[in-house]
């Protein structure tokens, strides 16, 4: 006999479908119920735009499995993005119901997160910071007197120059203010048949505004002052006239010689003679030109006028105001942020470690431009200042490349910029 | 008795596929409203709104976001940026499409090789044509520039020239998008009665005046689809120009529609606005279709 089979009944399948539904809203829930503080089993989301690569996976990878053998009941979930996703991810995630325990973000990021509610007070006092990291970094952390992040390295944008190619001009020595910087580039750039072979100053490389803004800083004026937009004084203006006429007067580089992001930049290839770059220009040279390193031609100059400057970012660790665990992500966020992370994540970087005790590591030693940079901290600008200012530096971009392509003057473009970013701080208020 | 029970049974059988066809559409439907449907309803809503995407707070502010979009400089270029790219890569493609079609509907040895060569970009990834475009693109080494070269032409930097990479955006668009619209065609191209092509044979009408008096007007109903699916696929492309021209290319020179909402909703957090930019788009290609329906309605009737 066969065996009797039982029909799929109206009832049944409304029941599987039941069961389904409750299953996947569950799962959709994602993880165990909330616990209370101070409980030792957690799974954390950790979101961060610094261990992108595959080296900087590896080592977060082994650090992580560090941190682990203190907190056994911790696991930690890690999503690797980079700094031009960085706010999409945090959008969606808090949007969705679903916020990162812990974030890492950029020098000028925490004012608007805060306002926002979006990040938790750390409860640390500054001078228990100040006797662990380079005080520079420091100071983004903080937020009308409280810490809401604590730093794991630091960035800076400075003059860097080809000692080789100077050398063979006759020059001994990097240009010691802007003036003399555009006269070099003027006698180093090479033209054939019209075609720019050498530009003497490379400002087209490194974004834009992380460009602008050291020259601005250097030219004497500031970004805000009383939370109002002042990048549209003489001095300012002044500063982007200086980049319109390395590129349009003086032509000393051409509009779309190079661009941010390329392979291996200009300077690294003998195809420019100067350049305004980041401190990993380091890394880059001694993974594509290593002889480079050896012969030493590579150097860092401070880019100097009115006063000498140079753009400091950095990436600090941040703690979710919405975590259900506070204490474990704390805990991360002090790992992420301590002595034997920061100069690891530093190095992985091509960047400086935020902490004092690697200040005279053998890495800081052995980079040129990063122990450059670390001697001249103490000329270090950092962009932000006021909470709007994810928004507003959207808009630079756009104004400083109309100046450069001749659409409008520096005058007029910083001063649509400065209207643009007051109707921003006006709706934010 | 067994005519008493007949109806009884027609009903309940009836009943039952009624049961059946709902639960059968209900995913459909769960999707079409919880991804679409909801989704369309709240971009109108937060278009009138201050929805402050972090902190979740959403302000009702009227028309603001729209005098808002249309005060700004960088949204009116994307608009007028979505039109030019339109306009060049919709009729060029179609045009090469066309070619194509009738050159691949010629019986030869290896047709189906061609086809699926001229096919395949369309089923290739957006963002790996998109870098390997960028290497052909690149000023000094690129295979672009060499050629050029070859004929004494000094070749532009295509995607850092704020005069080029427009250009260089639609042409890689336009590459990419023959594929889909040769197939259509061919497909039309082959459903073609014969008999009509002989009788025109037999009247003594040469190739060209057949390929324009017989072919084009059959032609046009596939012309009709693939111009709307092709125009709703312009004003929607995102992912080559975001890979080709990060940060809208230079000088805002290739930012189009797409990539301006995105810039506004993810880079400024402005989602209200993002919303009301949507709503502006989402109206163009409402308009765009509305005159195509009512084309291709003139076509039905004269059918």
């Amino acid at each position: 006999m066969r065996p009797r089979t039982s029909p799929l009944s109206r009832r049944r399948l409304l029941g599987l479908g039941a069961a389904a539904a409750a299953g996947a809203a569950l799962s959709a829930c994602g993880g165990p119920a909330p616990r209370k503080e101070g409980g030792g089993d957690a799974s954390l989301r950790l979101l961060t735009p610094i261990f992108d690569r595959a080296d900087g996976q590896k080592l977060l990878t082994s650090l992580l499995a560090d941190f682990k053998k203190d907190h056994p009941g911790v696991t930690v979930q890690v999503d690797y993005t980079e700094y031009g996703k960085l706010n999409e991810k945090l959008a969606t995630s808090i949007v969705g119901g679903q916020p990162y325990d812990v974030m890492l973000m950029g020098v000028g990021w925490i004012p608007p997160f805060v306002e926002k509610g979006v990040l938790a007070d750390l409860g640390t006092s500054q001078s228990e910071l100040d006797r662990l990291y380079n005080p520079r970094v420091v100071q983004p952390g903080i937020y009308e007197g409280r810490t809401y992040a604590r730093p794991i390295l630091l960035d800076t944008r400075i003059g860097i120059y080809r000692k080789d190619i100077l050398a063979e001009a006759g020059i001994d020595a990097p240009p010691k203010d802007l003036t003399e910087l555009k006269e070099m580039g003027k006698e180093l750039t090479v033209r054939e048949g019209g075609k720019l072979t050498r530009a003497g100053v490379d400002i087209l490389s490194n974004d834009l505004r992380q460009t602008y803004l050291p020259l601005m800083w250097a030219h004497g004026a500031d970004l805000f002052a009383d939370g109002k937009p002042v990048f549209d004084s003489a001095e300012a203006v002044d500063a982007l006239q200086w980049m319109v006429d390395v590129i349009r007067t003086e032509k000393i580089e051409d509009y779309g010689f190079t661009q941010k992001g390329a392979v291996v930049a200009p300077l690294v290839q003998g195809r420019a003679a100067m350049m305004v770059g980041h401190n990993d220009m380091w890394r880059q040279v001694s993974e594509s030109a290593p002889e480079l390193i050896a012969e030493d031609k590579i150097a860092g100059f401070m880019l100097n006028q009115q006063r000498p400057a140079l753009f400091q970012g950095g990436t600090l660790a941040t703690l979710s105001a919405k975590t259900r665990y506070p204490e474990q992500a704390k805990a991360l966020v002090e790992f992420l942020s301590g002595e034997k992370v920061s100069p690891q994540a530093a190095e992985q970087r091509g960047n400086i470690p935020a902490v004092l005790s690697a200040a005279d590591s053998d890495y800081v030693r052995n980079n040129k431009l990063v122990s450059f940079a670390v001697d001249n901290l103490d000329h270090a600008f950092s962009e932000g200042g006021v909470p709007t200012w994810l928004e507003i530096r959207e808009e630079f971009k756009p104004a400083l490349e109309s100046a450069l392509l001749g659409k409008s003057s520096p005058a007029d473009a910083l001063r649509g910029l400065a209207e643009k970013a007051e109707a921003i701080i006006a709706k934010g208020a | 008795m067994q005519r008493d029970e007949r109806p009884r049974r027609t009903k309940k059988f009836g009943h039952e596929r009624g049961r059946v066809a709902l639960l059968l559409l209900a995913p459909s439907v769960i999707h079409l409203v919880w991804w679409i449907g909801i989704p369309v309803v709240a971009t109108f809503a937060l278009a009138f709104t201050d929805y402050d995407i972090l902190a979740g707070t959403v302000t009702f502010n009227g028309l603001d976001n729209f005098q808002e979009i249309f005060s700004d400089s960088t949204w009116n270029a994307s608009i007028w940026h979505t039109v030019v790219f339109t306009f060049f890569t919709v009729p060029v493609a179609m045009a090469i499409a066309v070619v194509l079609a009738l050159l691949l509907n010629v019986k030869m040895r290896g047709s189906a090789w061609y086809r699926t060569a001229v096919f395949m970009p369309h089923v290739t990834a957006t963002v790996a044509i998109a870098l390997v475009w960028m290497w052909m693109f690149e000023p000094r080494l690129g295979v672009v520039n060499t050629m050029l070269g070859w004929v004494g032409i000094d070749g532009p930097v295509w995607l850092a020239d704020p005069d080029w990479a427009l250009t260089a955006v639609i042409v890689v668009s336009i590459w990419k998008g023959i594929g889909i619209k040769m197939l259509i065609y061919l497909a039309a191209l082959q459903a073609m009665p014969n008999d009509v092509y002989e009788a025109a044979k037999i009247d003594g009408a040469s190739q060209v005046r057949q390929f324009f008096s017989i072919t084009l007007p059959l032609l046009k109903p596939a012309t009709f689809f693939v111009l709307v699916v092709s125009i709703i696929d312009s004003f929607q492309a995102f992912d080559q120009l975001y890979v080709l021209t990060p940060d809208g290319g230079p000088g805002n020179s290739t930012t189009v529609m797409t990539y301006e909402i995105y810039r506004t909703a993810f880079k400024e957090f402005n989602m209200g606005a993002a919303c009301a930019q949507s709503v502006v788009l989402f109206a163009f290609l409402l308009v765009l279709m509305l005159i195509s329906r009512r084309l291709t309605g003139k076509e039905d009737d004269v059918r």
